[in-house]
Order: structure tokens, then C-alpha cells, then sequence
């Protein structure tokens, strides 16, 4: 615009002649050709930048090899690009159950369900589909569907039997000896085996906005009774509930906050031990492929007396904890969890407050077996854990403030039985070291049953 | 006529002449034809029209129509692809783009029929639209399905955030599989609702290659890709795993066990102190 305005005041200072017309139209219309033909390109080294593989598309589409390879590498981390290259491989076969798979997949990591059910549905209906990926579609979609509804139901059911070297995590006889104190002996180490039940029950209702809010509820139980030592007989329950506010809607990486009420309980030697409420906020986001759930809450606890545990009443308080969940993939099938948080307890008795760090890694490893598109899970676990206790308790060593360190590591394995029926194991480990003689100790424990996932 | 006269009006008339002769030579490539089902054709700008043919580069302001029986999917330099039904009339209305910067701005304008817009680099910016009559579409993020007939438009989010807009109007939609509908200029966009399975299973259908169509590109039989767990080559193409950290729930109860041994339970003083 500017350019136009001097060419008019040049124009109108200076008598007119055909000539100096001519010779200002000239330019004009060829910089105007110019300017039309550059808006229409890129730089003309555009392709310098750009992926060889994109590239070799852009010159050779035909070539199917490149564009499959292209497709490939592209999965990882340019989604849209993927999504576009493998619909280029659908127009020149329409028939592919496979790559009409790999859309349904691609379309479900951009949380686009419609896209991702109407591709597996498709990839359902061609004559080529092998029986493993049958299974993994049919798998994929049935969680597609699940998330297009208003209100989402999930969780899981499991039972079994365990067999633990040491399920109060007391100390062995030796090393109370060592301590010099009494203790109750029915706390010194010793095996048993148990029934456990565990569940887990999440709801979510979508609000059907377009900022994709929702409401989410969640409620989780265990239970473990004792062939024997039936003082560590262990029921809990916890249930968290509260809105989630999407901050960034429409975006692959959205951000949203939940803020939640907690409700907590337990039993213990099957009596009533512990009771808890508070609140707490959580954040979620995506950061490339990392899925980031920092969270921060409170929960206002109560210990019961009881015959078998006659101070916990004195752990009653405050707890204050901070902390992150994050995941991503690693490589194909193979991915990685962690928890870490800083706990700090606040206890009507002093010695009984303490701050508490923990972590934990997951590498969930997911595969299957040639022709059989049923998901095995392979999930290697470590986790540390350190107390540090804020008092020497004058029953305990009145010179000594309690430091513990707990390792453990372990591993678990889902294996699909029936539909969505699984057997689960888990073997784990674990062992605390720490200043107090009578608190150092160690367990092996293993763990199996049937889970049911919906 | 004087000579100077002579001279100008014969520089003039050269420089337009020349003009629209010279558009297709300078337009340089903005995307290929990657795929095309006949009868597709291609009218680049200041040339006739020509039936396209797959590798055929897309030049800026072409207009791409298809027949009953013709498709064709267009990759753009910034990555970006429209798949284009049968009986379509688009135009590449503009396309800048350097790669240098990720900057630059496409417009594609919708004279009837149907194509999904899958985005790059452009959109990503903010910087892709698609016109119809009815309405005009700002695209970020994002893929959509834009539909333009005699009823008006519809566009269908698979991805993004479409803004639709018009001379009664702004509406944007923000989640996958929400659709608006214009009926012309001077209504305002619907408000989004929720696309039945039945309609995108339609538009899928309709948006690639017949049974029997290859889309200029024959030979594609099979496929090799390593899915996430099956078969034996990698593949990065994996839904996400569900947070489920094993073992939590027998660890939380452990936890609480130990700290009712060690705290909760009556000990004696020790009965020395150690040397």
C-alpha cells in the first residue's frame, strides 16, 4: 500500500507523458506478475527444510514404498501428517484393513472417536483383516465407544490369593532383641497367606460442552483377610470426586484443572482404624507424548483405638501431600509411569508427625504373540520411600528420631484369559533399613487372581 | 502517434500481454495431486483446463473439479492434504508459505461438493480458512469435513478449532466430532451438535478411492506395519496406556499396616541403653 501511494504522488508532482506512464505501468504489472507468483509459492529453497521422506512424496507420490516409510516415522510425533499419508495409501487401495487401522489409532490419539470408531469399523469390514488384528481393533473400539458416551463407566474387579513373608512388616525376632524394648509379639515377623479383593469404579460425565468439561468420580476399595495373623486384616476405601475444566479446548496438549473432595477409610484386625476428608487439586497436560498429573491435597485423618492397636489414635492429623503422575511411551508397546510426592503429617502427637517422600517407576510392557492380537502386559516396578519422622517417641527411643528408607522392587503380569478377563500377578519385594532397629525389615511377597476389566 | 507515445503504449501492451502468459510459468509448486480418481480436472490459472493426473503439481489459484466418479487427494508443501469427493469445485484460493518461518496463509474456497482438510504447518498457525458461500471457516489445529451444497454448509470438527463465520455470525467449535450447519450468508451457524457414526462412516466413504478405484496408483496389495505389540517391526502408533500402576493398592494397604505396627502398638522402654 504504501509502495501505491508514492507512485501516485510521483504521478501527480510531474506532467504527464505516455512514456513515464508506460515505463511505470511496465514495472508495475511485472512486479505485480512477480508478487502473484510468489504468493504462491514458498521460498525457493522451500524443500531445503523439509523431511526427505515428505519430500520424496511430494516429488514421487506414487512411490508407496516412501510414503508407507514416511507414514511410519511420521506416527511418532506429526500425527495430522501421518493421518494425511496413510488416507494417500487409502485412496490407492480402499481394501486395507491395515492401514485403515493405523488411521483409527492415529484419529484416537487426537481424542478424535468419531474419526477413530468410523475407521475401525471400516477396517472391520475388509476380507483382508488377519484374526491378531481383528482382536486389537475390536479391543480399540469397544474403548472408543466407550468414550463417545455421556456418561463413561470404567474400572476393574480382581481376587485372589497372596502369600506374604511378612505382612505386618515387623521386625524379626532378632532384631527387636537388638532393640532392647518389648514389643507385642504378635507384630514380630512372620508369614501368612491372604485373600484379597480390590476394585475400582470410575465415572465421568461429559458436559458436552465445547470446552470438552466433564465430571469425574472415583471410588477404590481393597481387602486382604488373613489365613492366620487376622490383626492384619486390611479393608480400605477411597473415593475422589469433582469437576474438570478443560484451559485449552481443542488442543492435542490440552491443559485442565480438577479441583476434588476425598473421602477416606479403612479397617484394621477388621475394626474400624481410620477415617479421612479433604480436598485437593490436580492439573493435567501433555507435553509432546508425556501426560504430566501434578496434584496437591489435604486430607484431615482420625485413628481409632482399638485391642490390637491401642495409639493409633495418636497418628490422628493432618496430611499435606504434593506430587506428580506422568507417563509416556518409550518404545513401541513399552511405556513408562511415575509417581513421586512429598507427604507431610501433622499428628495430635508430635513424635507421630513426619515427612514422607516417595517414588515410583513403572515400565508397562505391552504385547502379543503371533496370531493372537490379545494384549499380554509385562509391567517391571521399583519404588523408594523415605520417613522421616519429626520426634524421638519416648516409647520407642527417646534419644532417636525414626528414619526409614524402603526399597522395593517388582514385577507384574496380565495375562488376557477371556474377553476382558485377566489373570494378574504380581511378585514384589521390598525391604526398610533404618535407624530404629526394631523398624528395619523385609518382605517377598507374591500375589495372583483373576481380573476383570470394563 | 508520437514515437514516445508509440513506445509506451507498445511497452503496456507487452507487459499485459504477457501477464497472464507468464503466470503458470512463474507459479511454482505449492502441492502435488498425490492420488486422483478419474475424472478429476485442473484448471491452473491463465491455462485450459486438463484432466489431472497423479504427481501433477498444484499451483497457486487452480481449480481442482471432480465428476461423478472422480476424487483426488492434494499435499501441500506445509504438509497440510485435502481429500476432494466426487462432484467438487474448489479453487486454491491463495498459498503462502515459507518453511524458514512456518508462516504463511491458505485459502481454499468451496464452490460445491465436499473435502476433509487435514492441517500442517499452516493451520497449526491459525493460518488456513476455507470459503463457500455460505460461510467463511478459520481452521486451527486441526481436520475437518466442510460439505457445500444447495442447503448450504456443514462443517464437521474432527480435530482443532474451526471458527465458522458469516454475516450473522461467529461460532466456533472446539471438540471432535461436533458439526455446525449455515444455510446461507445471512444466517447464523447453528450451534455445534454431535455428528451421528452413520454420517462420518459416510463421509469417510465418500472422501477416498471406490472399491476398484486405486487413485492413479496401482499395486498397493498389502501393507507391513509393526502395530503396537503385533508383529515384529517397530511402530510409534500406539494408543496411549491407561494410568494403572500395579500394585498400588496392595502397597497403600502395606504402608498402612506398617505404620499401625510400628506406631500404633504398645512397646516397653528399652530395658538398657546400648554402650
Amino acid at each position: 500500500m504504501k509502495s501505491d501511494g508514492v507512485v501516485l504522488q510521483f504521478c501527480a508532482r510531474r506532467t504527464f507523458s505516455w512514456l513515464r506512464f508506460a515505463g511505470v505501468l511496465a514495472p508495475i504489472a511485472l512486479l505485480g506478475l512477480w508478487t502473484t507468483a510468489a504468493s504462491a509459492q514458498t521460498s525457493p529453497d522451500f524443500a531445503g527444510n523439509l523431511n526427505p521422506l515428505f519430500q520424496a512424496n511430494l516429488a514421487r507420490p506414487s512411490d508407496f514404498n516412501n510414503t508407507l516409510q514416511y507414514a511410519a516415522s511420521a506416527s511418532a510425533n506429526d500425527i495430522e501428517s501421518a493421518i494425511g499419508t496413510y488416507e494417500q495409501l487409502l485412496f490407492y487401495n480402499p481394501t486395507l484393513s491395515r492401514v485403515r487401522f493405523e488411521l483409527g489409532v492415529l484419529y484416537y490419539r487426537l481424542g478424535s472417536y468419531e474419526m477413530a470408531r468410523g475407521y475401525f469399523k471400516s477396517a472391520l469390514e475388509q476380507q483382508d483383516i488377519a484374526p491378531d488384528l481383528r482382536q486389537r481393533t475390536e479391543d480399540l473400539l469397544s474403548d472408543v465407544d466407550k468414550q463417545l458416551q455421556v456418561d463413561r463407566f470404567s474400572g476393574f474387579v480382581s481376587t485372589g490369593l497372596a502369600y506374604q513373608s511378612n505382612p505386618g512388616g515387623g521386625p524379626g525376632l532378632q532384631a527387636a532383641l537388638a532393640s532392647g524394648r518389648g514389643f507385642d509379639s504378635r507384630f514380630f515377623a512372620k508369614s501368612d497367606e491372604n485373600w484379597f479383593g480390590a476394585f475400582a469404579l470410575n465415572y465421568v460425565r461429559d458436559f458436552e460442552n465445547q470446552r470438552g468439561d466433564t465430571f469425574e468420580a472415583g471410588v477404590q476399595g481393597y481387602d486382604a483377610q488373613q489365613f492366620n495373623l487376622r490383626q492384619f486384616d486390611i479393608g480400605m476405601l477411597e473415593f475422589r470426586a469433582g469437576p474438570r475444566f478443560v484451559l485449552t479446548p481443542g488442543s492435542a496438549n490440552a491443559v485442565s484443572i480438577k479441583p476434588y473432595v476425598i473421602a477416606t477409610g479403612s479397617l484394621l484386625a477388621d475394626t474400624a482404624y481410620s477415617a479421612g476428608a479433604g480436598g485437593g487439586l490436580t492439573l493435567h497436560a501433555n507435553v509432546g507424548n508425556v501426560s504430566l498429573d501434578p496434584y496437591a491435597e489435604i486430607v484431615q485423618q482420625s485413628f481409632r483405638n482399638s485391642s490390637f492397636y491401642p495409639l493409633a489414635s495418636n497418628m490422628s492429623g493432618t496430611l499435606s501431600t504434593i506430587g506428580l503422575q506422568a507417563s509416556g511411551p518409550i518404545v513401541s508397546g513399552l511405556g513408562w509411569q511415575t509417581r513421586g510426592a512429598f507427604a507431610h503429617s501433622s499428628a495430635t502427637f508430635s513424635p507421630d508427625s513426619y515427612d514422607a517422600y516417595v517414588a515410583d517407576l513403572w515400565l508397562p510392557w505391552n504385547f502379543s504373540f503371533p496370531g493372537d492380537g490379545r494384549t499380554w502386559t509385562l509391567t517391571p516396578i521399583v519404588g523408594f520411600s523415605n520417613w522421616q519422622y519429626n520426634a524421638p517417641d519416648p516409647a520407642i527411643d527417646p534419644n532417636t528420631t525414626p528414619r526409614t528408607t524402603e526399597w522395593r522392587a517388582g514385577v507384574g503380569l496380565d495375562v488376557p484369559i477371556w474377553s476382558k478377563v485377566y489373570m494378574s500377578m504380581l511378585v514384589q519385594y521390598r525391604a526398610d533399613a533404618s535407624n530404629i532397629a526394631a523398624f528395619a525389615m523385609h518382605d517377598f511377597s507374591v500375589s495372583g487372581g483373576p481380573t476383570f476389566k470394563f | 502517434m508520437t514515437p514516445n507515445r508509440s513506445l509506451a503504449v507498445l511497452l503496456t501492451v507487452a507487459a499485459l500481454a504477457v501477464a497472464p502468459a507468464m503466470t503458470p510459468a512463474m507459479a511454482q509448486q505449492v502441492g502435488t495431486a498425490t492420488a486422483v480418481n478419474p475424472t478429476t480436472e485442473s484448471t491452473p490459472p491463465g491455462s485450459g483446463t486438463v484432466n489431472l493426473t497423479v504427481g501433477a503439481n498444484i499451483v497457486h489459484k487452480e481449480r481442482i473439479h471432480t465428476t461423478p466418479s472422480g476424487t483426488v487427494q492434494l499435499l501441500f508443501v506445509d504438509k497440510s492434504t485435502l481429500s476432494i469427493a466426487p462432484n467438487t469445485n474448489i479453487l486454491i484460493d491463495k498459498y503462502v508459505y515459507d518453511p524458514n518461518s512456518n508462516s504463511g496463509h491458505m485459502l481454499t474456497n468451496l464452490t460445491e461438493g465436499a473435502l476433509r482438510f487435514v492441517g500442517g504447518a499452516l493451520s497449526h498457525q491459525g493460518e488456513a480458512s476455507i470459503t463457500t458461500q455460505d460461510a467463511a471457516i478459520g481452521i486451527r489445529g486441526g481436520t475437518v469435513t466442510v460439505v457445500h451444497g444447495p442447503n448450504g454448509t456443514k462443517v464437521i470438527d474432527h480435530f482443532g478449532i474451526m471458527t465458522i463465520h458469516n454475516g450473522a455470525g461467529t461460532v466456533t467449535i472446539s471438540r471432535p466430532g461436533f458439526f455446525v450447519t449455515i444455510t446461507n450468508w445471512n444466517s447464523p451457524p447453528s450451534e455445534p451438535q454431535r455428528v451421528t457414526a452413520e454420517e462420518v462412516a459416510y463421509y469417510l466413504k465418500l472422501l477416498t478411492s471406490q472399491r476398484g478405484q486405486n487413485g492413479g496408483v496401482p499395486g498397493l496389495t498389502n501393507v507391513t506395519i509393526g502395530a503396537c505389540g503385533i508383529g515384529t517391526l517397530p511402530s510409534f502408533n500406539c494408543p496411549p496406556t491407561p494410568w494403572n500402576p500395579t500394585g498400588t493398592a496392595e502397597s497403600n494397604a502395606f504402608q498402612t499396616i506398617i505404620q499401625g505396627t510400628q506406631r500404633g502398638t504398645f512397646t516397653t522402654p528399652p530395658r538398657r541403653r546400648g554402650r
